[in-house]
This record gives structure tokens, C-alpha cells and sequence, in this order.
């Protein structure tokens, strides 16, 4: 999450509906909230309708991917009168800066918001320093 | 340092917000041929958040599905007027993280409000709604009235 990589995350227009070429699968990607403290990167990601058994979040080789299943929305005998919301699966990834503790990320899922916690390694936290 | 929500649409389409006004009324215009019934009355004054929603219909009730991620249920109202129903509400940002360690802010903060015609009476006091995993499903059972109705007529 360099301001390398944070440019390259600026290029996915979120809430837009993307297709993988490799597979064909349409997706939704996801809005995401970034946040900084001085000991961890913190994404909060919205996947209304997701269900909790179907987030899942990996990380590969530096890439940090999070996709989500949702759930059929509609019963039978349903007629639709009124139709926006995609109900598609989620995916979305991330480049990982050097200097993450990639063993102790953590995950939590509420109220239809993502959120993952990335915590610094010692040696990249922010360190005050005291002037003798 | 001001918080502005970043609007993917109205950056790829590079349109002044009026325009883009103009544009999403004409989507709405047309929609409207297709939807059924179901009339959307707009959001009034300058929300800029348009919560995604889905109506549907059942032989007994209306089910109104809004994806709401992240709201607390204490700021969400809804309110049924002469067969108008409107949901408002506000999300507010996260009181756990500061303003200054914000990095990026894709996600919708402040106020909503939408409206919908009903196409049928409802039964006022049998209204249920229920937040979960960020959707908050409405359901509305059709009033006997509005139900469909078989009259067998005899042949003389």
C-alpha cells in the first residue's frame, strides 16, 4: 500500500461490474475505505448481501484478494417490479507493501462491511523519536 | 482537510453534477416504462447517495430489499404515506479510526432518502423489517383489497 500501489487501486472504478477474462465470471468490485494507523493498514470493504461463509480472503505472493459470495436473493413465485441491485459475487485485490506482518492479518465480518486488519512489522512502525 | 466522496460515475463520465442530475432522471424516466407499477419518487434535495434497491412481488406481499453495508439500524426511518414508502437514514464515518489516518474513501458516508409508489394498499400495521449483513429487507403484506380476487360467473 505504497503510493505506488495506491495508484494502481485507483484505476478499478468500485462498484463497477467487471468481468475475469480467464474464467468469464462477472463480479462486483467492491468499495473500499483504507486507513492508516501507526501499526496497521486497515480496509474496509462493502459486500451487502455476502454471506459470512462465502468471504473469503487470501493472501498470495504480496496480493492481498478478497472475493464474496452472495446469496440467492429471490424466492419463487417472486415477480420483480423494481431492479438495481447487481446480486453478484464480489472480488477485488490488493498489492501489499514490504514490511507486513502477513501472519498475524485478521479479518472480521459485520453488518455487510469487510474489514481487515494488516499490522505493520516492528521494524516499519512509526517510532517517535526524543529530543535529548 | 474536507472529505469528498468520490463519485466512480461521475468521474468516468467527466459530466458536471447537473448533467449528471439530468442523466440519472432520463435513466429513471425509462426505467419507469419497465418497472410494473413501481414508481420511484427520486431522492429530494441533494443526497448524492442512491442506495441500491429491489422491489419484488409475491401473491401476498411486497418484499423491498435495500443494500445498506455498514449503517446502524437507529439511523435508518422508514415511513409509509398514502402508499408512499420512504426510507432515510445516514451512515455515519467510523468513530474508531481517525480523519487523519484515512488513506482512501470509496465507500458512501451522509444522508439518503428514497421514495416509492406501491403499486397496491398495505396492511399499515403488519409492516416488518429486518437489518441483516447490510441489507435491510422490508416486507409489506398487500391489504385483502389489493389481493387477487376469482369470481366464478354463471353462464345463463
Amino acid at each position: 500500500m505504497t503510493k505506488k500501489n495506491d495508484a494502481a487501486i485507483v484505476k478499478q472504478a468500485s462498484n463497477a461490474l467487471a468481468v475475469r477474462p480467464e474464467s468469464g465470471e462477472e463480479f462486483i468490485t467492491p468499495a473500499a475505505d483504507i486507513y492508516e494507523t501507526p501499526h496497521a493498514f486497515v480496509l474496509h470493504l462493502d459486500l451487502p448481501g455476502a454471506v459470512r461463509d462465502g468471504v473469503q480472503v487470501n493472501i498470495e505472493a504480496e496480493r492481498l484478494s478478497i472475493r464474496a459470495r452472495v446469496k440467492a436473493i429471490h424466492g419463487e413465485d417472486v415477480s420483480i417490479l423494481y431492479h438495481e441491485i447487481a446480486n453478484k459475487s464480489y472480488y477485488r485485490s490488493f498489492n501489499l507493501t514490504k514490511g507486513i506482518d502477513t501472519d498475524r492479518i485478521e479479518a472480521a465480518f459485520q453488518e455487510g462491511v469487510l474489514s481487515v486488519t494488516i499490522p505493520k512489522s516492528e521494524q516499519f512502525r512509526r517510532k517517535e523519536i526524543k529530543i535529548q | 482537510m474536507a472529505m469528498i466522496r468520490w463519485n466512480p460515475t461521475r468521474e468516468r463520465s467527466g459530466l458536471p453534477m447537473e448533467l449528471w442530475n439530468i442523466q440519472r432522471d432520463f435513466n429513471r424516466l425509462f426505467d419507469g416504462f419497465m418497472s410494473g407499477g413501481i414508481q420511484d419518487d427520486g431522492s429530494k434535495g441533494l443526497s448524492l447517495w442512491t442506495p441500491a434497491v429491489d422491489i419484488s412481488e409475491q401473491e401476498n406481499e411486497y418484499h423491498v430489499k435495500v443494500e445498506l453495508p455498514g449503517i446502524s439500524k437507529d439511523d435508518v426511518k422508514i415511513t409509509l404515506e398514502s402508499n408512499i414508502l420512504t426510507i432515510r437514514g445516514e451512515k455515519k464515518l467510523e468513530k474508531d479510526f481517525k480523519e487523519e489516518h484515512m488513506r482512501r474513501m470509496e465507500r458512501i458516508y451522509g444522508s439518503f432518502q428514497r421514495s416509492f409508489t406501491l403499486p397496491s394498499v398495505v396492511k399499515e400495521s403488519e409492516i416488518n423489517a429486518v437489518y441483516k449483513d447490510g441489507v435491510l429487507m422490508i416486507t409489506l403484506p398487500k391489504a385483502e383489497e389489493a389481493k387477487p380476487k376469482q369470481i366464478e360467473v354463471k353462464v345463463k
